[in-house]
């Protein structure tokens, strides 16, 4: 390409001053992105919504500040009513996307009654009478005007501004490592850089231009995605140039996908639904990968279809998410969580027979999360002789592959032209970039094994140094704990409980990745998310971050909550 | 919801998680870095199992070693012969080389830029210079005529090496079958200065002495009576010649085994033992990367092994660097310096500059001071001092009887007293025969030269 071929003629010198400069202002301009995006999520106050007041006989008004709210006696439910006659968790009060509540008993707690007649669940009309424990007590729901004014007093999420200087920030960000790679690289690749990072700029624009137009300009935890994936681009662009378009083409997939889960979570009813297709999807590919699947390097995970390669076991995480995801009222009934249970097992069997040791681990930690978040006391037992069966699973089936792995943990430097090979090389060229890097597409990782996937972060750590890498895991974990921050402002459980399977599977598999490949756990070759190539791992990880922004109750944050718009209905009654 | 939201701290759980097993990775950089970018076979700085940056000098600036391409070392084949244990070979056998500790400062390794030079890898203008003289390396060599074994001096005064070679060594740009030839090259990849340990023979005898003069408060009166044999049995203690009745200094002088062996029942094992770890003679001495072989004396109740443990036989192992250094601390009155054989290795700017360290006192100024005028006594008296003109040497020498018909191990042992000179030395010659008659004349060349080396 003639403007390749311009660019390099320049003069070397021009060439070695850019590398040195950018060595230092690549970790700058990082941290100042992440830190824009990352500091609101982590700081914003966290403030209840008052969705209704429950109004007891003896006058007492208790604020609801849930769309699942469990009344009982026990100090940790959301209705504290602190009488003998009521039971640690008596009942479950539901809000709906229309604004309609209902009450359900739970089975095995006293009862409940509505109007006087007993109950197990029942849509809740104006000034009806919920007794429970011989308390009577009635719901009044917030007025439409009192929404309006909850909603415009609520803590913002960040501005136009703010989002459109990330943006920008974002934007320059990839103009100058572009031009890195235009400057160092070959001639034959021009079109995959300015293809691949222009693409990633377009898409990133398009995004921020939809937001504003929906009015939800908050940027923030997409800021941090794109910023994953440039780094992951320019990874590409050093390793494999000839796929950027392809890692292009999966980000916008991604990002697709990330849209339809924030529209499938606008309505719970409707997520109620998907989650029906999700489990039989869930398993289906799983089950598809066996009968049709490929081998390669020991997992049976991959499906060609007409040279379009897939790895169904990321998107059956996805899958996985919303089944474990699930609303309050039906929590409350312990058959679910048996019926999750067994899901699992079935999920997991199908791991072990496709030796996918990596989504095994990643799938079982998600399992974990999910049954405790859901079973609290109830189902514990269950959850411990699950997880037993589980392991058992693992270590039977997946032994020899697994044990391999084991027997070269902690001891990558007894062997380093052997088993030791790729890990050793890799700490390697981390030491040889320093926390500033060696400088862009400067390095020797390309050639090795899975350098822009299984050992991506020694690939960012040596040509954009140490600090680079901690910028990309710190970020991952402040997406973490932002979860967590929304969980106590949750609306649904099926939000929260989303939200939060879906940081901790991200978190799972950068603590695979990431410490796998720095020898601090074993190396099980599992992708970072955004930041590996691979399509389908691509795709999966922009849909678990649609579960994290879906928990975004800030003012104007996700689309995935309603704007305010005046309601009929007996709100305004 | 409030304990649903509450069993999210399973995610932060395993933030944390993350976030404690990469900061234990990055202590682990920080300890390893520097070592890590310049491991054997670190893509960026390595082609081939060769380092590829800087030169390699000797104390007088003589080029050793250029690291580039397939290395090229010095045009004098002594000198490459005599250099290579410190340098290491093309092939990358000889296991503890000196120089490749000093690669990262060669490369100019800092944190914030890990190898990174401007336009490049590395600036190319590295050097390591070593603390020995290729001009008397190859002096010493050539005294080893073809036997194994090391020759070794160093400044006790400031610690550094100025001359050790080890043999059977050869040629790297003249390479031998060395498998083929597995009896002349025994050994070749090793450096036997730090990596052999040997049966000390008589020269074990200076610790004795030193324990005794520590422990016995009249040890310096006490008499011996040499019969020519001690202790019966089966394995008796014998002198090649009867010596009749002597003070310790003369029993020292005539290296009377009789005498020792007296003298070792009087001290008993235990003490024996404490004294052999204060001096340090068994334990590793580590410097530029190197860690020197152990050494070995055994605890035994049986007064015969006992006897033989305290003449340098039995199960008694010494290395040579170990001993050496042993003696500069007597030479030091105590404390010798630690020694070193890298100068100094830097990037063409900065980098690393070694500085003299003293061992804490191993033994008391006044022992010092008493083995100091006994082992100038076996030199006068014994050795002739005409052997080392214008030195004030105080020698032990020993020959360490070997198994299974092997000739004993030839070993000679000192230092010089002279201020201007203050050199320690240690001559070992395996199947050198006597101590005395093998090694003196080697001992003599090779001090004279540093002498005169030291002179110019």
């Amino acid at each position: 390409m003639a403007i390749v071929e311009a660019v390099q003629n320049a003069m070397p010198t021009y060439v070695n001053v850019y590398i040195a400069v950018f060595r230092y202002v690549a970790p700058l301009l990082a941290a100042l992105i992440l830190f824009r995006a990352l500091f609101p999520l982590l700081r914003f106050r966290r403030e209840p919504e008052i969705w209704a007041w429950l109004c007891l006989s003896d006058g007492k008004k208790i604020p609801i500040t849930h769309w699942e709210n469990i009344i009982g006696r026990d100090k940790r439910s959301d209705v504290v009513i602190d009488l003998a006659t009521i039971s640690r968790t008596h009942a479950v009060l539901t809000r709906y996307d229309d604004g309609s509540w209902s009450i359900s008993d739970v089975e095995t707690a006293g009862d409940v009654l509505v109007n006087g007649k007993a109950v197990t669940v029942r849509a809740l009309k104006k000034n009806d009478v919920i007794t429970m424990g011989g308390l009577e007590m009635t719901l009044q729901p917030i007025s439409a005007k009192q929404e309006k004014r909850l909603a415009q007093i609520r803590t913002k999420a960040s501005s136009f501004g703010t989002g459109v200087t990330n943006v920008i920030l974002l934007s320059l960000f990839q103009i100058l490592t572009c031009i890195g790679f235009l400057m160092t690289g070959k001639a034959e690749h021009g079109t995959s850089y300015l293809m691949g990072f222009g693409g990633l700029m377009l898409s990133q624009w398009l995004l921020f231009l939809f937001y504003t137009v929906i009015r939800r300009p908050a940027f923030e935890v997409e800021s941090v995605a794109f910023f994953l994936c440039t780094m992951g681009m320019a990874v590409i662009c050093t390793v494999a140039p000839g796929e950027a378009v392809k890692q292009l083409i999966s980000a916008m997939l991604g990002i697709g996908l990330f849209l339809a889960v924030l529209w499938a979570l606008r309505d719970l009813e409707r997520a109620k639904v998907i989650r029906y297709f999700a489990v039989v999807a869930g398993i289906a590919m799983l089950v598809a990968t066996l009968v049709f699947g490929t081998s390669i390097n020991g997992a049976k995970n991959w499906i060609f279809i007409r040279g379009i390669s897939l790895q169904p076991s990321e998107l059956s995480k996805l899958c996985f998410v919303f089944v474990g995801a699930s609303t309050m009222d039906r929590i409350m009934t312990k058959r679910n969580i048996y019926l999750f249970i067994a899901y699992s097992v079935a999920i997991c069997g199908c791991l072990a027979l496709m030796s996918d040791f990596g989504a095994a681990l990643i799938f079982f930690c998600a399992f974990l999360i999910i049954a405790y978040m859901r079973s609290g006391s109830v189902g514990t037992v269950a959850l411990a002789v699950t997880s037993l069966v589980f392991a058992g699973v693992l270590v039977l089936k997946i032994a020899p592959h697994a044990l391999d792995r084991f027997a070269n943990w902690r001891h990558i430097w007894d062997d380093p032209w052997g088993a030791g090979y790729q890990q050793t090389q890799a700490l390697m060229c981390m030491a040889s970039g320093g926390l500033a890097g060696l400088g862009i597409n400067q390095g020797w990782m390309r050639n090795l094994f899975a350098a822009d996937s299984d050992v991506v972060i020694a690939t960012v750590s040596e040509e954009w140094g140490i600090l680079m890498a901690v910028l990309l895991i710190l970020s991952v974990i402040a997406l973490a704990l932002f979860s967590v921050r929304c969980a106590s402002m949750g609306r649904s459980s099926f939000y929260t409980i989303g939200s939060c399977t879906a940081a901790a599977i991200l978190l799972v598999q950068v603590i695979l990745n990431a410490l796998g490949t720095v020898d601090v756990v074993p190396l099980t070759g599992v992708t970072f998310p955004f930041l590996s190539n691979g399509g389908s791992s691509m795709i999966c990880a922009w849909g678990l971050l649609g579960f994290i922004k879906a928990a975004d109750t800030r003012q104007n944050a996700s689309f995935a909550v309603r704007l305010l718009k005046t309601r009929g209905g007996e709100a305004d009654e | 919801m409030n304990r649903i939201a509450k069993r999210s701290f399973t995610v932060t759980l395993l933030a944390l998680l993350l976030l404690g097993g990469f900061a234990f990775f990055l202590v682990e950089y920080a300890m390893n870095a520097p070592q890590w970018a310049v491991a054997d076979s670190s893509p960026h700085v390595y082609d081939d199992d060769r380092f590829q940056s800087g030169t390699v000098y000797d104390r007088d600036g003589n080029i050793l070693l250029q690291m580039q391409d397939r290395w090229t070392y010095s045009s004098d084949p002594q000198i490459r012969k005599a250099t290579l244990h410190w340098i290491g070979d093309r092939e990358g056998n000889i296991q503890v080389p000196a120089v490749p500790n000093y690669y990262d400062q060669v490369l100019g390794f800092d944190y914030l830029n890990g190898i990174y030079t401007y336009g490049g890898i590395g600036s190319g203008e590295g050097s390591v210079q070593l603390t020995v003289s290729a001009q008397l390396q190859s002096l010493a060599l050539e005294q080893m005529n073809g036997r194994k074994g090391t020759i070794a001096v160093y400044n006790y005064k400031t610690g550094q090496i100025l001359c050790a070679v080890t043999t059977p060594t050869f040629d790297p740009d003249d390479l031998p079958d060395i498998a083929a030839d597995p009896v002349t090259y025994e050994g070749a990849y090793m450096n036997r200065f730090v990596q052999s340990a040997y049966t000390p023979g008589s020269i074990f005898k200076v610790v004795t002495l030193a324990a005794a003069l520590e422990e016995l408060p009249n040890a310096a009166e006490l008499t011996f009576t040499c019969t020519g044999s001690w202790g019966g049995g089966e394995y008796p203690v014998t002198c090649e010649s009867v010596h009749g009745t002597q003070s310790l200094k003369q029993a020292f002088c005539n290296s009377c085994n009789c005498a020792f062996a007296e003298l070792s029942g009087i001290l008993g094992s235990d003490v024996l033992h404490t004294y052999v770890e204060k001096f340090g003679i068994t334990d590793p001495v580590s410097f530029d990367g190197i860690t020197t072989a152990k050494g070995n004396f055994e605890k035994t109740e049986n007064p015969v092994s006992l006897a033989w443990s305290s003449i340098g036989q039995y199960t008694d192992l010494v290395n040579p660097c170990a001993y050496v250094l042993f003696m500069g601390a007597i030479a030091g009155d105590g404390s010798g310096a630690m020694p070193y054989v890298v100068a100094k290795a830097d990037d063409g700017q900065e980098g690393y500059m070694a500085q003299t360290a003293f061992s804490s006192p191993v033994i008391s100024s006044q022992t010092a001071q008493t083995v100091q005028e006994y082992m100038r006594y076996n030199v006068t008296a014994k050795y002739g001092a005409d052997h080392f003109p214008g030195l004030t040497v105080c020698a032990k020498t020993g020959t360490a009887e070997k198994d299974d018909g092997v000739a004993p191990t030839a070993m000679f042992t000192g230092f010089v007293m002279d201020a201007q000179y203050p050199l320690a030395f240690i001559v070992c010659v395996e199947e050198g025969g006597y101590g005395a008659s093998t090694c003196i004349p080697i001992a003599s060349r090779v001090l004279t030269a540093c002498k005169q080396y030291m002179d110019s």
